[in-house]
């Protein structure tokens, strides 16, 4: 009796506990429900905010931002090769001062260029072949250097880019500088088309028109770099970062005395490297406000915080700990932040001057026919890919190329294969397939290469998402995948010889505000290479290419289009016909060329700690513009 | 013993360099790409890559960067000894990155250890002693708790409970104890509970049935008979005999938690050995990973040695030649 009592009492309290868990779990599913994110059109992206202003921007106190997992840094922070957005943020707003600035607003506003260390934004001279820069005066190093910027600063930095040695990873913008591809082929030491005729001027000369050259110069490998502290580290990628001297308004804490030799310097106190878990910049005590007039530099220090639990991040950004993160918030917290009226207002949304897109390899089968990559683009859910992400706080639907912010606003209504809801339209689909080599007539990919085709994606939650929208949409037209998940697909997708037909990974962002950035590393068969290939679609390869590079692509070479002229007729190009000629690129790229299905232009988000007082959208590094943030003592 | 010992020494050297071996191996077989393609730009030539591979070490055969490794382990290298090269990040010893990691490992692993040790194995006994009562129920049903619940879940319960709601505990993040031993506390006790959870629900269990068996032996019977007490029958002729599957577990268990906490140095931003590990892995930072792997390669060996040496002490008839 005892025992059936007990038995009894058992069954009782599983039924109990399966009761609770049951209540818990409806309750948070009717929670999901109602929440929403920011509103959203079919196509139209999320309110974007700009900045966030409580009215009491103040001097002092510390800004601490939670950065998640590591810092990232692809040269440990040293300018020459230090390739990562975020830390450009960091660099371009704090740290050095390039002849080339930005405002570090939002927008069009934050895209416009103005003289940073250099008076004013020049005019090429010499019909568009030279570049005159007038430096400002009273602009100093930081400790341990202690002195004026030079022109010959400026010079060296420029060397650095170019000495194969010192790990410059975007040298290729600086090829068009005479003199500068001999210093990177061994043949010179120094570049000689970049003089200093005095201590205030730096002279550039180009060997062709290249209408974006400021830009270029605007990037902070070319800002100043003493050639005493520069020498210490001459082939050492990345080692210069550690002893990183400060030509802006705040330095890395532990800059201090007077640099005496090599031997004697040590890697400053405030950054642990890029292996490390903190980042402290503090006042540069010898920058001159009345120098830069738009780096307000509020706050007395910045401590960047490596934390490995994103959730945690989050939980000390609502409670005051943190007041900025570097981090992806979850759903759960853009949900909690979205639907709280006194903490939506910390939630930023900002254009991230990115396209996700899915790749097709124009060699491979059946996207080798172009009525297949359209059906593609018609047939694609393209909501539900964003939704996927996040939903339309995560940014606005692709319907091109290039984000239109990089065209001031062009192109926004262009919208080569829309379809109701941007959810897809089989009809249109169809009615491309039937024009397709590989369908009977029915509009459907009925031939064997649509069967099983291979797709890479990444092995994330988001590609676990994203993957299942992808296929069903695909087999409305025919098209069915053997889906391979990498960790790390990049490195797969970015070699050649793989010949992988399609790919849901990749995303390119721009690197300063000109569609260049897009269409010279995406498109040109000069930027095919055998490993860390980002024209993933192979556009303008030819047998003879193939060839000459080892590239080991199979398939057929010999009808692959190519947009190498309408391009290299933009590169040299100025102003609005700039805009307008990049514009056409884009539209023959969707139309004649179609080497991808873009699907989002990506949001950058941010979730600001209640202390904050003002912040504001760093267009340039797609993140927070550090130099005008504000936070309580 | 002395000769036992250096025998086994030798070996520890041997089974390391192996370990090593297929790190290797793994890390150039595994189809991850190129680690070079991450420190070069967006639009790398051939001839940047092959610098930085060049750079990296990375233009040898892995056979013949194993062999460098291998070297500069024993001999030494610009770091000093034991030399483990340089990380491809950021340039720096990789012996001073994994020493200063290290102390936040064992620090977690050496609370954690002492707080399961002495928990499970007092629970073990309790229920032992207690066999089918409510106290025997309870702690088996702490130990399935202890068993099922996922060890990230638990953790992050922790936090949300005793310090976001409660304030009890400090929260994610690490303190030294140099700077603060309080803080240190503070920050490190809700990760030591939440790793010795586990591990104390396997001891319990453990304890528990060795202990059974060990308490339905005849000289058991016969040294209550003699008129021992129970505590010391229990404790001293029981509990004593149990031990030997509890320390070889224990050895072995502290040895794979130098490289093997990282559910718990994830969730509590200890950012320890084996937090670093996987971030190097995940970065296809080599040399990094060659080194974690080799410190907890090297605790695994000197554990076990530890355990056969503490056998000849629990255990009379157990005697090493």
């Amino acid at each position: 009796m005892r025992r059936y009592l007990r038995f009894a009492v058992m069954l009782a309290a599983i039924v109990a506990l399966t009761a609770l868990a049951a209540g818990c779990g409806s309750s948070k599913k009717s929670s999901s429900s109602s929440s929403s994110t920011n509103s959203s059109s079919s196509s139209g992206g999320s309110t974007a905010n700009a900045s966030y202003d409580n009215g009491s921007s103040q001097k002092g106190g510390t800004y601490t931002v939670g950065w998640e997992q590591s810092f990232g840094f692809t040269d440990n922070l040293d300018p020459t090769g230090e390739y990562l957005g975020n830390a450009w943020a960091i660099l371009s707003n704090l740290l050095v001062r390039p002849l080339i600035g930005y405002k570090h607003l939002a927008g069009a506003a934050g895209n416009a260029l103005i003289g940073d260390l250099a008076t004013d934004v020049p005019k090429p001279t010499d019909n568009g072949l030279t570049y005159t820069y007038h430096l400002r005066s009273g602009v100093k190093f930081g400790p341990p250097i202690n002195r004026v910027v030079t022109a010959k600063d400026v010079v060296y930095a420029m060397n650095r880019l170019a000495d194969p040695k010192d790990g410059a990873e975007y040298g290729f913008y600086y090829s068009v500088v005479k003199g500068f591809d001999d210093v990177v082929n061994g043949k010179a030491k120094t570049i000689s088309g970049i003089t200093a005729p005095n201590n205030n001027t730096v002279v550039v000369h180009l060997t062709q028109k290249t209408g974006d050259f400021n830009y270029r110069m605007a990037m902070p490998a070319t800002a100043p770099i003493p050639p005493e502290v520069g020498a210490c580290f001459e082939g050492k990628p990345g080692n210069y970062g550690r002893d990183l001297i400060s030509s802006s308004s705040y330095m890395i804490a532990g800059s201090a005395g007077k640099f005496t030799s090599c031997s004697a310097l040590k890697p400053f106190s405030g950054y642990a490297g890029a292996d490390g878990n903190h980042l402290n910049l503090v006042r540069n005590p010898n920058y001159n406000q009345s120098t830069d007039p738009y780096r307000k530099n509020y706050p007395d220090k910045f401590d960047f915080v490596i934390n490995s639990n994103a959730d945690d991040i989050f939980n000390k950004v609502q409670a005051g700990q943190y007041d900025d993160e570097e981090s992806s918030p979850s759903p759960k917290t853009l949900r909690k932040y979205g639907t709280n009226a006194n903490l939506k207002k910390m939630l930023q949304s900002n254009v991230g001057d990115r396209t996700w897109y899915l790749t097709m390899n124009l060699t491979q089968p059946p996207f080798d026919d172009i009525h297949v990559r359209k059906a593609m683009n018609y047939i694609m859910d393209k909501q539900a890919l964003r939704l996927a992400w996040g939903g339309a706080i995560q940014g606005q639907i692709a319907t091109h190329i290039v984000p239109p912010v990089l065209y001031n606003g062009g192109l926004s209504e262009y919208d080569p294969y829309a379809s109701p809801n941007e959810s897809g339209s089989l009809q249109k689909a169809q009615a491309e397939m039937k024009k397709s080599k590989y369908s009977n007539g029915t509009g459907m990919c009925s031939a064997s290469a649509c069967k099983g085709v291979l797709m890479i994606g990444d092995t994330r939650a988001l590609d676990n998402r994203m993957i299942p929208v992808i296929q069903a949409a695909a087999k409305k037209i025919g098209i069915t995948f053997t889906v391979r998940q990498i960790n790390g697909a990049y490195t797969t997708i970015q070699t050649t010889s793989k010949n992988i037909p399609i790919s849901e990974r990749p995303g390119w962002g721009k690197d300063y505000a000109d569609a260049s950035t897009f269409f010279n590393a995406l498109f040109t068969s000069g930027a095919i290479i055998p490993q860390g290939n980002t024209n993933y679609s192979l556009v303008g390869i030819t047998p003879a290419l193939n060839t000459s590079k080892k590239l080991g692509v199979t398939g057929d070479l010999n009808n692959v289009p190519s947009v190498d002229k309408p391009i290299a007729a933009c590169n040299a190009k100025l102003g609005q016909d700039r805009i307008n000629c990049w514009e056409g690129v884009d539209k023959t790229l969707m139309t004649k060329v179609v080497p991808w299905v873009p699907y989002l232009w990506s949001n950058v988000i941010k979730i600001l700690g209640p202390n904050v007082t003002h912040w504001n959208y760093d267009q340039f590094a797609d993140d927070t513009a550090y130099s005008l943030v504000s936070v309580k003592k | 013993m002395i000769f036992y010992i250096a025998r086994r020494l030798v070996w520890t050297i041997v089974v390391v360099l192996c370990v090593i071996g297929i790190t290797y191996v793994v890390f150039f077989k595994l189809p991850a790409g190129n680690p070079a393609l991450r420190f070069a730009g967006k639009s790398p030539t051939q001839q940047e890559l092959a610098q930085i591979e060049h750079r990296l070490g990375l233009d040898r055969p892995w056979y013949i960067q194993f062999g460098k490794f291998a070297y500069h382990f024993f001999a030494g290298d610009q770091y000093g000894w034991p030399g483990l090269g340089y990380t491809y990040a950021s340039g720096s010893s990789v012996k001073s990155l994994i020493f200063q990691r290290a102390p936040r490992t064992l620090e977690l692993i050496a609370g954690a250890a002492v707080l399961w040790l002495f928990t499970g194995v007092a629970i073990g006994v309790i229920s032992a002693v207690r066999r089918r009562t409510v106290a025997d129920r309870v702690a088996m049903g702490f130990a399935l708790f202890g068993i099922s619940t996922p060890v990230f879940w638990l953790g992050l319960m922790m936090l949300y409970i005793f310090w976001r709601r409660l304030g009890w505990a400090g929260g994610a993040g690490y303190v030294s104890p140099a700077t603060s031993f309080t803080q240190f506390f503070s920050h490190m006790i809700l990760p030591w509970i939440t790793l010795a959870m586990l591990y104390a629900a396997f001891y319990a269990r453990m304890t528990r049935n060795n202990l059974l068996e060990t308490l339905g032996e005849d000289y058991i019977r016969t040294a209550r008979a003699k008129g021992l007490t129970e505590r010391r029958v229990i404790l001293k002729h029981g509990l004593r005999a149990s031990l030997t599957p509890i320390v070889t577990m224990f050895g072995m268990d502290i040895a794979l938690l130098v490289g093997g906490a990282v559910i718990t140095e994830s969730v509590f931003n200890i950012q320890g050995l084996g937090y670093l590990a996987i971030n190097s892995a995940l970065t296809q930072d080599l040399p990094i990973v060659a080194g974690v792997v080799l410190l907890a390669a090297v605790a695994v060996a000197l554990m076990n040695l530890i355990v056969d040496i503490l056998y000849a002490f629990l255990d009379p008839r157990v005697r090493y030649a």
